[in-house]
């Protein structure tokens, strides 16, 4: 039966369309998912439902209500709960009370009786906070009860927001980019954990995402918005293969043979341009990078590529001087730069885009790429970035804060050209960018080594990152551990699946079923993210000279461990 | 009819005050993020400066162009140099933090400087004679005589809204200003010299600042309090003008004028035209916030 | 449990304390329970809720007058005067909370301090609000009656401090418990997160209102108090510097805490007293002299150092560190105790 029906909603802000007459039906049981484009009406759509924005035209009715004038707070209590893509956590409070909030709004409480600490309260209290801990169990945070929401990392935050949503005992759940900054690991957890909730919570859910693994494995049925306007909807499968959603997003599938050997495999001579040397670094009393080595050789294109936490940014952010190294030493075009402060850095010719593209929202285009001066220090003429980037050209007046995430990525990129670097670092370039952005800016990156910049990419795309690099450092928890030409790290296929990062969770399963061993889920988490990258292939080898899965092994060998 | 166009004059005049107090709060809000409430206190203890330089330390036989001239340096030098103090010493360090913050410093500095003056100079009335224009020459102006040292402040404001606009606008340090005030951790990135920009920045508010009050001090009741409670008023203004367009902050400062003078034909009330100031206010910011929520950002 | 013993103890202790000092001291005792009152309006409303108010002292402004209006207007019992003066700055914290559904931050606080400079110039000091100040000379109230029993002169003080201790002891108390329940929470995560406060079933409208109302009150009951303690009302001990004051020292000693309420209410009223009591003298051959003013310039000062040093203010900080040490010492077994 249909649950959530949205018909004709229309949105206007100041002279945009940002929903165009869209209409959408949602069955009892399913997950939908939201795709398209950035700046395509998604979010402006989960807001209209969640009620943070009231459409101009059109109705949104919820089973039976009529949900069109309902503040936010009402349609909670008809059973809407929604996540946020930028983590809205009351982050002062603990996981627990963060669970109780929900909770407790949707009771019959009394501010005075509270404040009296009654019995009523009193009592109330403990079963709200009994049920927030079964919850809480059952998503693995049982842990984390106690613990002020703020201190998590970014990970665990993610899921005490669905827990939290859960908490409201909602019927239909809106999740908003819930794999934004995940990486492959992390993501294939999450679509078991959406899987799983839907059994055991029978709820409901509207899903946006723009990783597209995630989306076709968890979703029954998919909506593509593009412009505020309803480009296609269908099964997932189908999605994937309509030439309309290919070329508005999706792009071609990158099926590529494993690099193109020509241009990828000349090894570029010369001294290096770029040396770090044991680098350390941290924020407050963490130290989350204690012994990083690398280098870059001029015109040379070098990926970094890891899970998250394992401290690629923090790497970049001291490189250029945005932290203080703590330890070890960087040396740039010959200088020690280590300690130096960014904007000098910058004027010797390293250039950092970072995470989120250090933009300035308020500025226009144009004025934008007049603020950048070569390293000679002069200003320079923004015409031959509109050349590379025409679609810039066209919205040279707009302030950057209006373009759309993969425009606002190309002006980055576009400034980090025109200083005429010698050498160009790249933070998660293509986060949360439709995939037919993504391979644009990936060729992007092809026309900085034709103009001999060397380039030091960041990336959770794998694939892409290996297809255009020459080389590539695999990070893991704080060094980076592997190294090799990108050539042969893309051929090496576990690597590339992320099933190398993700061996334990197959283990796990197979462990599971196989041999009748039950593995505790913290167990999992810790095979993931503490064993060193050589033992796991130490254990890789054995487990298939013995023609045994993987986790198999490690469930042996620790048992053995608990023996002694 | 005579009268309403006396009351127009009037109230055109008030609103060139406000123009100029307002111009300062938006200028240093889009070059440093900052919502200065010490803002007319900044300028009253300028102005108090230069006071001080004319009464007190010049010599009685100096013609009085000489007085006056030293005067005005004295107290734009001294805006210069508690401008870069105010840097150097306490913005500098709160860069990253939220907006609130800042401007909650910022009520400290009023307090503190507020308390410095009336430490100084007591709470007594003053009076700092400094004109730029003769004071005896007036315009006629459908039958209203009016001041030259009015059309000096309006003229001033109009010039200061375009020239400063202008500024930052179109010239490279203008936009490094812009750049350093939407972002100080971009801004590095982009090569660009926080720490430099951000002076130049706080010295040319407080410059501003001096100006108005050097030119407002004549009209108003020249004490340690007047020029700092004008703030609602400025800040009127300033919001008026969307804290981002300095032309239309004096427009802003001249609606603002207006509509604080043409009820004192009816009523008589020395506290009135605050409330006014207060309504208009709260009217603007209703209607510009955008629908629903004001999503997130703080 | 152990915070009621806490506030027990407290309240015998400081109850005891002006005993035996002067009548200007007794005056300065029951002043900072005032101004307490008016900095624990700002833990509530800023500390709790995240509502910034540049306004607080005109409620407590409201109060004053209100009751003065009651005493010497129409005579009625002390009693009621100071319930009339708490109504009538609830119902104006509500009102005043009406803007506030749409702005926020440094929006609400122009808005707010626009509210405190209307009511300064305009309500405490124009003539068409007569009837509600008793003039430019404010209420006298020489004689009330409280309980029956007859209070005047300098008798009183001693008197009037214990119940406003006992009432503040009371509304901290209140606030404390109300922190952690469930009320507190809902008022907290708006602080946290507006908008996912809204979305997971907290009526914001309601709390909010609630919240700017509940912190007028408590404000107006510590105005209430005032023209008993200093036997008249005038604007300008409830002026906008007054305001700012509070905002100041609330965010100095560390706007979430309702022992630094209490800090700053003897901050702000014992220590420019003492100061300019005996802050004159010479100092190697030159005379000094320790005026008022000398105090509100430390206050500014301190604000700016504390924003950019101890952005959790200094109860904040001390906190933080007697939680540091004894969750070390604790490791030995002890149990964690949150008193506030």
């Amino acid at each position: 039966m249909t649950m959530l029906r949205v018909r004709d909603a229309t949105v206007r802000f100041g002279g945009i369309v940002a929903l165009d007459g869209i209409s959408l039906d949602l069955n009892r049981g399913e997950i939908l998912g939201l795709i398209g484009p950035n700046g395509a009406g998604k979010t402006t759509l989960f807001n209209c439902i969640s009620g943070v924005i009231r459409p101009d035209h059109g109705s949104i009715l919820f089973e039976t209500n009529d949900l069109t004038y309902a503040p936010p707070h009402e349609r909670a209590r008809l059973g809407i709960a929604r996540t946020f893509q930028n983590l809205q956590l009351w982050g002062s409070m603990t996981v627990e009370e963060n669970l109780m909030v929900p909770m407790d709004a949707l009771g019959r409480r009394n501010t005075f009786s509270d404040a009296l600490y009654l019995p009523f309260s009193a009592y109330a209290e403990r079963a709200s906070s009994e049920r927030a801990r079964a919850i809480l169990h059952v998503l693995d945070l049982g842990r984390y009860a106690r613990t002020p929401a703020g201190d998590l990392p970014a990970g665990i935050q993610r899921r005490v927001e669905i827990a939290r949503a859960l908490a409201m005992r909602p019927r239909l759940l809106l999740l908003d980019e819930p794999a934004a900054g995940l990486d492959a690991q992390e993501t294939a957890h999450l679509a078991d954990l959406l899987h799983a909730v839907r059994e055991r919570f029978h709820v409901s859910m509207l899903l946006v995402d723009h990783d597209m693994s995630l989306v076709m494995r968890v979703c029954d049925f998919v909506y593509v918005l593009d412009f505020g306007k309803l480009l296609a909807h269908g099964r997932p499968a189908a999605i994937r293969d309509d030439p309309k959603v290919i070329a508005a997003y999706l792009g071609e599938e990158s099926k590529k043979p494993a690099g193109d050997v020509a241009t990828v495999a000349t090894p570029r001579e010369g001294p290096p341009l770029l040396e770090v040397d044991r680098l350390a670094a941290g924020y407050g009393g963490l130290e989350v990078i204690r012994d990083v080595t690398l280098s870059v050789r001029p015109g040379e294109v070098v990926a970094c590529i890891g899970a998250n936490g394992a401290g690629k940014t923090t790497t970049l952010r001291a490189i250029s001087g945005m932290i203080h190294a703590r330890g070890g030493k960087v040396t740039f075009a010959g200088k020690d730069v280590t300690g130096s402060s960014a904007e000098r850095i910058t004027k010797l010719g390293l250039v950092h885009i970072p995470e989120g593209r250090g933009l300035f929202p308020t500025i226009s285009v144009e004025d934008t790429l007049r603020l950048v001066s070569n390293t000679a220090g002069h200003e320079v003429d923004p015409a031959p970035a509109f050349d590379l980037f025409p679609k810039l050209r066209q919205r040279r007046r707009q302030l950057v804060g209006t373009l759309s995430g993969g425009e606002q990525q190309m002006v980055a990129l576009a400034r980090a050209i025109l200083s005429q670097p010698r050498l160009v670092m790249i933070d998660e370039m293509s986060q949360g960018l439709a995939p037919t952005v993504v391979r644009q800016l990936f060729d992007i990156v092809r026309v900085f080594r034709e103009q001999g910049i060397a380039v030091l990419l960041v990336e959770q795309f794998v694939e892409s990152a290996l297809d255009v690099a020459d080389r590539a450092y695999v990070f893991e928890h704080g060094t980076n551990a592997l190294s090799g030409p990108a050539v042969e790290l893309r051929n090496d296929r576990k690597l590339v699946t992320g099933s190398y990062l993700g061996t334990a969770v197959d283990a796990t399963a197979i462990a599971a079923n196989g041999n009748g061993h039950h593995i505790d889920p913290a167990l999992m988490e810790i095979l993931s993210v503490r064993v060193p990258a050589k033992v796991k292939r130490a254990l890789e080898e054995r487990a298939e000279n013995e023609g045994r899965p993987a986790g198999a092994v490690v469930v042996e060998l620790l048992g053995k461990v608990d023996d002694q | 009819m005579g009268a309403f166009a006396a009351y127009t004059i009037i109230g055109l005049g008030l609103g060139g005050i406000f123009s100029l107090a307002a111009l300062g709060i938006v200028l240093i809000y889009r070059t440093t993020g900052v919502l200065n409430f010490a803002h007319g206190a900044m300028g009253m203890f300028s102005t108090f400066v230069a006071w001080q330089v004319f009464y007190g330390w010049s010599h009685p036989f100096w013609p009085t162009w000489l007085s006056t001239l030293l005067a005005v340096l004295a107290g734009l030098i001294f805006a210069a140099i508690m401008g870069l103090t105010l840097e150097f010493a306490v913005f500098r360090w709160v860069r990253t933090r939220e907006p609130v913050v800042k401007a909650v410093i910022t009520i400290g500095v009023l307090l503190a400087l507020q308390s410095a003056a009336s430490l100084i100079w007591k709470n007594n009335q003053y009076h700092l004679p400094i004109y730029l224009a003769p004071q005896q020459a007036t315009f006629q102006l459908a039958g209203v005589p009016i001041g030259a040292n009015y059309i000096v402040i309006v003229v001033m404001a109009l010039g200061l809204a375009f020239g400063l606009g202008a500024f930052l606008r179109y010239t490279s340090f203008g936009r490094a200003m812009r750049a350093v005030s939407d972002s100080p951790t971009s801004a590095s990135l982009w090569g660009v010299p926080v720490n430099k920009v951000s002076a130049v920045s706080w010295m040319l508010g407080s410059l501003v600042a001096a100006l108005a009050g050097i030119l407002i001090t004549p009209f108003i009741n020249f004490d340690t309090t007047s020029l700092t409670l004008l703030i609602i008023d400025a800040l009127a203004a300033a919001l008026i003008g969307g804290l981002v367009s300095l032309p239309l902050t004096v427009l802003g400062g001249f609606v603002l004028g207006l509509l604080e003078t043409y009820p004192t034909i009816w009523i008589q009330s020395l506290g009135f035209p605050r409330l006014v100031a207060l309504l208009v206010i709260i009217a603007v910011l209703i209607v510009r916030n955008p629908r629903g929520f004001a999503v997130v950002a703080k | 449990m152990f915070r009621v013993l806490a506030a027990l103890v407290a309240f015998t202790v400081l109850a005891r304390i002006p005993v035996g000092f002067d009548v200007g001291f007794k005056f300065d005792a029951a002043l900072a329970v005032i101004w307490a009152f008016g900095l624990l309006s700002l833990v509530l409303l800023t500390g709790y809720v995240g509502q910034i108010s540049l306004c607080q002292a005109t409620f407590a402004g409201v109060g004053a007058y209100t009751a003065g209006l009651m005493v010497a207007g129409f005579h009625a019992d002390y009693l009621v005067a100071v319930v009339a003066g708490v109504a009538a700055a609830f119902v104006l914290g509500v009102i005043v909370g009406i803007p506030a559904l749409r702005l926020r931050g440094i929006t609400l606080a122009i808005v707010t301090l626009g509210i405190a400079l209307v009511f300064d110039r305009y309500v405490f000091q124009d003539h068409a609000f007569e009837w509600f100040t008793g003039g430019t000379a404010g209420w006298r109230v020489d004689q009330a009656t409280m309980f029956g029993l007859q209070m005047d002169s300098s008798k009183h003080l001693m008197a009037a401090y214990v119940v406003l201790l006992a009432l503040f002891c009371v509304v901290a108390l209140l606030m404390v418990n109300l922190h952690d329940s469930g009320a507190g929470r809902r008022l907290r995560a708006i602080r946290d997160s507006e908008l996912a406060a809204a979305t997971m079933g907290v009526n914001l409208t309601r709390y909010k209102l609630l919240a700017f109302g509940m912190s007028a009150a408590i404000a107006g009951l510590g105005g209430s108090f005032y023209p008993l303690v200093a036997g008249s009302v005038s604007p300008q001990p409830f002026w906008l510097f007054t305001s700012l004051q509070f905002a100041a020292i609330a965010v100095l000693m560390g706007v979430r805490y309702v022992p630094a309420a209490a800090l700053g209410g003897v901050f702000m009223a014992v220590v420019p007293d003492v100061l300019t009591r005996f802050g004159h003298g010479t100092f190697m051959g030159r005379a000094y002299d320790i005026s008022y003013d000398w105090f509100q310039i430390a206050v500014g000062v301190l604000l700016i150092v504390q924003l950019i040093a101890l952005p959790d203010g200094v109860w904040g900080d001390l906190r933080a560190r007697a939680l540091h040490a004894w969750s070390a010492a604790g490791a030995l077994g002890g149990r964690k105790v949150k008193v506030a």
